[in-house]
C-alpha cells in the first residue's frame, strides 16, 4: 500500500549510527507500546556541540501497530520534550507522536512516502522517522536502557 | 473490583459541528486530567452519541478528498470537513448513529487495537441485537462492520496521550445515496448499507439506542452514568 502524504507532511525516520542509544516511552502510561529508540552519532561530543538524534519506533510498537502510515513536520521546526510531532495510523486510528528530546529537525525519511511499510520491515535501520538536533542532551539521561525497555514491555503484558 | 465508569451523552439530533466542539471540550477535560491511576468513582471519560442533523462529508489525517470533490460535494449542500481520524472520505448525516467515544485508555486498560476492536464489536453485537446475523469485521484496510461487500459501520479513531476522539458511524436509516459521490473510505468496488435497507423496514437511531448501549457497556465492561445536558 503506498500512501499519498499531503505536502505539509514529511516523514521522520530512524538511522542506525553508531554510538550509544536508548529507549524512552512517548507517553507518560506504562501501557503505552509507541516507545522509540533514539540514536545519537555523538552523544560523547554533548559537552562540545549537541549530537544528532534519529528517531523511530520500536519492533515492540511497529508489531503492536501493523501497517502504519506517518505524518511527520516539516525540516526546521523546533520540538521541546513531549511537544507533538506528528502521528501515526493503523486501522483507521491515528495516534499522535510526542518527541522524547528537544530540539530541531534536521531530516525526515522522504523514502517513508513511497514505501510506508519501511517502518514495520526495518524499524531500527532503514524504516526511521526523523533527525534532529539536541538542545538539551542530557534528556538523553532520561532515556531508558534496552534492558529496562524490554523490563518495561513485559510489565505492561499483564 | 469495580467497573469504570463512562459518563454518557446523548445529544439527539444536531449538527455534526456540535458534537466536534462537545468532543474538544471532553478531550480537554480528559487530557488535562494527571495520572494513570484514578481513584474509583472516576470517570474513564465520555460516550459521545448524536444523530447528525444535516448532510456532512469528512476527510481524515490522511486525506481522502480533494479540493475538486470538496468543491463538488459542498455544491450537493452538503457541508464538507477535515478531521483528524484515521481513515480517508465517509459521510454522516440523518438517520445514522454516530458515536464517538472520548476515552482515557488506561483507565480501561485498552490498547488502541483492541479500542477499534471493541468499537467493531459493539457494531456487530448491535446488528445481532437487531435480528441482523452474519455481520462481521474485517482486517485492515477494511476496518469497519460489513455485511459481505456492503459497509454498515465505519469507523475512524483518533488517540493523542491516550485520550481516544471520534468513533463509529451505523447506518440505521441513512440515506445511502449520499455515499455515491464519494469513494467510501477508499475502496473502490465496495458497497453501503443500513440496518433500514438489510431488515427491510425502517430503522431509527432511536430504536437502535438502547441495544448499542446494552452491547458499549457489555464489551467495554464498564457502566454508564447518565447526565441531563452536556457539561
Amino acid at each position: 500500500l503506498v500512501i499519498r502524504l499531503p505536502r505539509s507532511l514529511k516523514v521522520l525516520g530512524l538511522q542506525a549510527c553508531p554510538g550509544s542509544w536508548g529507549w524512552v516511552p512517548s507517553g507518560r502510561c506504562a501501557r503505552d507500546p509507541l516507545c522509540f529508540r533514539c540514536v545519537s552519532s555523538q552523544r560523547n561530543m554533548i559537552t562540545t556541540e549537541n549530537g544528532i538524534g534519529t528517531l523511530g519506533i520500536s519492533n515492540f510498537a511497529q508489531e503492536a501497530l501493523g501497517d502504519v502510515y506517518c505524518s511527520l513536520p516539516e525540516v526546521g521546526t523546533k520540538l521541546n520534550k513531549q511537544d507533538e510531532f506528528g502521528a501515526l495510523e493503523s486501522v483507521k486510528a491515528a495516534s499522535e507522536l510526542y518527541s522524547p528530546l528537544s530540539g530541531e529537525v534536521t531530516e525526515i525519511n522522504e523514502t517513508l512516502g513511497e514505501n510506508p511499510g519501511l517502518v514495520n520491515k526495518s524499524c531500527y535501520e532503514v524504516g526511521w522517522l526523523i533527525k534532529m538536533t539536541l538542545s538539551n542532551p542530557s534528556e538523553l539521561d532520561e532515556l531508558m536502557s534496552e534492558e529496562a525497555y524490554e523490563r518495561y514491555i513485559k510489565s505492561t503484558e499483564e | 473490583m469495580r467497573q469504570p465508569a463512562v459518563r454518557l451523552v446523548r445529544l439527539g439530533r444536531v449538527p455534526y459541528a456540535e458534537l466536534l466542539g462537545l468532543q474538544d471540550r471532553w478531550l480537554r477535560r480528559l487530557q488535562a486530567e494527571p495520572g494513570t491511576e484514578a481513584p474509583s468513582g472516576t470517570e474513564a471519560g465520555a460516550l459521545l452519541l448524536c444523530e447528525p442533523a444535516g448532510p456532512v462529508y469528512t476527510a481524515g489525517l490522511r486525506g481522502g478528498l480533494t479540493p475538486e470533490e470538496t468543491a463538488r460535494l459542498r455544491a450537493l449542500g452538503a457541508e464538507v470537513r477535515v478531521t483528524g481520524r484515521g481513515g480517508l472520505a465517509t459521510f454522516h448525516g440523518p438517520g445514522q448513529l454516530l458515536c464517538h467515544p472520548v476515552l482515557d485508555l488506561r483507565r480501561l486498560g485498552l490498547r488502541l487495537r483492541m479500542h477499534v476492536a471493541a468499537l467493531e464489536a459493539c457494531a456487530v453485537r448491535l446488528c445481532e441485537l437487531q435480528g441482523l446475523q452474519g455481520a462481521r469485521a474485517r482486517s485492515p484496510p477494511y476496518t469497519g462492520v460489513w455485511l459481505d461487500d456492503r459497509k454498515i459501520c465505519a469507523i475512524g479513531v483518533r488517540c493523542g496521550r491516550h485520550i481516544t476522539s471520534h468513533g463509529l458511524a451505523l447506518n440505521c436509516s441513512t440515506d445511502l445515496t449520499w455515499f455515491e459521490h464519494i469513494v467510501p473510505c477508499g475502496l473502490v468496488g465496495t458497497g453501503v448499507t443500513s440496518l433500514s435497507k438489510e431488515l427491510q423496514r425502517h430503522v431509527t437511531v432511536d430504536e437502535v439506542m438502547p441495544p448499542f448501549l446494552v452491547a458499549f457497556k457489555e464489551i467495554y465492561k464498564c457502566t454508564l452514568i447518565s447526565e441531563d445536558s452536556p457539561n
